[in-house]
């Protein structure tokens, strides 16, 4: 069984054998564990002035760089970040896809970045937002809808090439303390655009996660409903319990993460030993669980922890 | 009647309603300290406790705020400095190297609700800039926010320049925001943690009144 055929079967919720699933939303220690700069933090601002040889070079030496991270640890998905922001871009995700694609095969489970839905806003446009969630409800829909249609017309080419087996839907919703949207103004501007996303994927053919940080309670319940294959992240700094979310919804959507990134970053060796076989414990029972970080490997985290509880997932995170 | 009229029409985010009733209110003789005070002051105070038990949202009490400031400029020129309402200085900023911003704007907006007169200095603000300000503007507070477990380490920085400027003492530091806990506040020596911006505000306030 492939990696990717092992990440589906966990997404469907299927027994397995062997080790638990495992990948990461972003692994950013790539310098450090590979010797090899992450394709965010390489710079391109000369593109446009590249040879298509340079341009190829990039490309071949991104694909190698997600495809040596899964390599070496052992994950079952590649996620490849880049979102279509503009279309100047397309081509360039399109060529990187189809480089990951020729080097693994069906190896791979291959992910892109696909939410259409509004993200909780930054501080800078955070008032204007919520203004128009009051005073413009009908401009904001509209909005929604023209986002839903720009991804959705995306997806249908990348059905039609076969590149990738599902989206990351990647909008954050939630503070630590709550999340940003009430739960009506989630049922008004974001759910059904939400559902309308995943069903349409699902009609192609593409699996969806939805990832969000933060304390998803009060809303998860409208999130399950819009019926991703999984969820992604379970924040235990928001105070997200992996077992209680097993117990909730368990039998309707996968789950993924809930590895404490903050003890990751600053807890002993000892609390980030139990926290990762406290996860591995709560998220294996019944299967359908993936195991990764609650966030991603970021700038600034130490490798060696994520070693480490990789070391814990290889030694104990078996079926 | 009218001053509970406003306090409803500012929890319910109507600023333009809040604005009609303060300036019918004022027609009406009332003074405008009791406008703020028993109106706008209060429909805040009730909107900051519903957040703090999680009824209301972060857009909620936006709105709210936002209600809250156009009611107070209308009440601004019928007020003296004392009346104001004032009643403390703060300094705020999230830490070197975060960016991050959302927490400490709703940390300033709820702030300033409760009368408090914020200097926002913005996103990676170096720590010997939290201690320069809070010496030169004599503010009682320091408000340090930080988004990333990598950045705010650097928040003890702040405590250890308020230590080598000699102004320890004089100013009370508060830290906050994601990653951050009660251990690790008392760990690098801050006065107080606060886990959600209506607290922070509540801490703030109580520090500037001691």
């Amino acid at each position: 069984m492939t990696e990717r055929e092992r990440f589906i079967k966990a997404l469907k919720r299927e027994p397995i054998e062997g080790h638990c699933p495992t990948f990461e939303m972003m692994f950013f220690l790539t310098l450090e564990a590979l010797g090899r700069i992450h394709p965010f933090q390489k710079s391109l601002d000369r593109w446009d002035q590249m040879t298509q040889k340079e341009r190829r070079l990039h490309i071949e030496y991104d694909a190698e760089t997600y495809i040596m991270t899964a390599e070496k640890y052992q994950h079952s998905a590649i996620f490849i970040e880049f979102g279509f922001k503009q279309m100047s871009e397309y081509d360039k995700i399109l060529r990187l896809l189809e480089t990951v694609r020729e080097k693994t095969g069906d190896r791979y489970f291959l992910m892109l970045e696909g939410d259409p839905t509004f993200a909780m806003p930054d501080g800078e446009n955070m008032m204007s937002f919520t203004e128009r969630m009051y005073e413009d409800e009908t401009g904001l829909k509209k909005e929604a809808e023209e986002r839903l249609a720009r991804r959705l017309e995306i997806a249908e080419v990348l059905s039609k090439r076969g590149l990738v087996d599902g989206f990351m839907m990647a909008s954050d919703y939630c503070f630590n303390v709550n999340p940003f949207f009430s739960p009506a103004m989630f049922e008004t501007f974001i759910a059904p655009y939400l559902s309308r996303a995943i069903c349409a994927y699902r009609d192609m053919g593409f699996y969806s996660i939805k990832h969000t940080d933060g304390n998803v309670m009060p809303i998860l319940d409208q999130i399950v409903d819009c019926q991703p294959d999984a969820l992604h992240s379970l924040d235990p700094q928001a105070g997200v319990s992996l077992s209680e979310v097993k117990r909730l919804y368990g039998d309707r959507v996968a789950l993924c993460g809930n590895v404490n990134c903050g003890l990751l970053q600053t807890g002993t060796e000892e609390e980030v030993v139990s926290d990762v076989r406290r996860s591995l414990r709560e998220g294996m029972n019944g299967f359908g669980y993936i195991f990764c970080t609650s966030n991603c490997v970021y700038t600034g985290m130490p490798l060696e922890r994520y070693e480490l509880m990789h070391r814990i997932w290889r030694e104990e995170g078996s079926y | 009647m009218i001053l509970n009229e406003i306090s409803l029409q500012l929890q319910s985010g109507k600023a333009n309603a809040v604005k009609e009733l303060v300036c019918k209110a004022l027609e009406e003789g009332i003074p405008a300290e009791t406008i703020l005070k028993d109106g706008l002051i209060r429909g805040m105070s009730v909107i900051g406790e519903k957040f703090k038990n999680n009824t209301v949202f972060v857009p909620d009490v936006m709105m709210a705020a936002r209600a809250m400031t156009q009611g107070s400029e209308m009440l601004k020129p019928h007020l003296s400095v004392e009346e104001s309402g004032m009643t403390g200085k703060v300094c705020l900023g999230s830490i070197k190297g975060d960016i991050h911003d959302i927490g400490k704007n709703l940390v300033k907006m709820m702030m300033e609700c409760k009368g408090l007169e914020v200097i926002d200095l913005g996103v990676d603000v170096a720590p010997e800039t939290f201690v320069e300000t809070a010496r030169k503007e004599n503010c009682r507070v320091i408000g340090i926010s930080a988004l990333l477990t990598t950045t705010m380490v650097t928040m003890e920085e702040v405590v250890k320049a308020a230590e080598r400027a000699g102004v320890r003492d004089q100013v009370k530091i508060m830290v906050g925001g994601a990653p951050v806990t009660e251990d690790f506040a008392h760990k690098i020596g801050a006065d107080a943690f606060s886990s959600d911006a209506a607290t922070a505000a509540e801490v703030a306030l109580a520090f500037c009144k001691e």
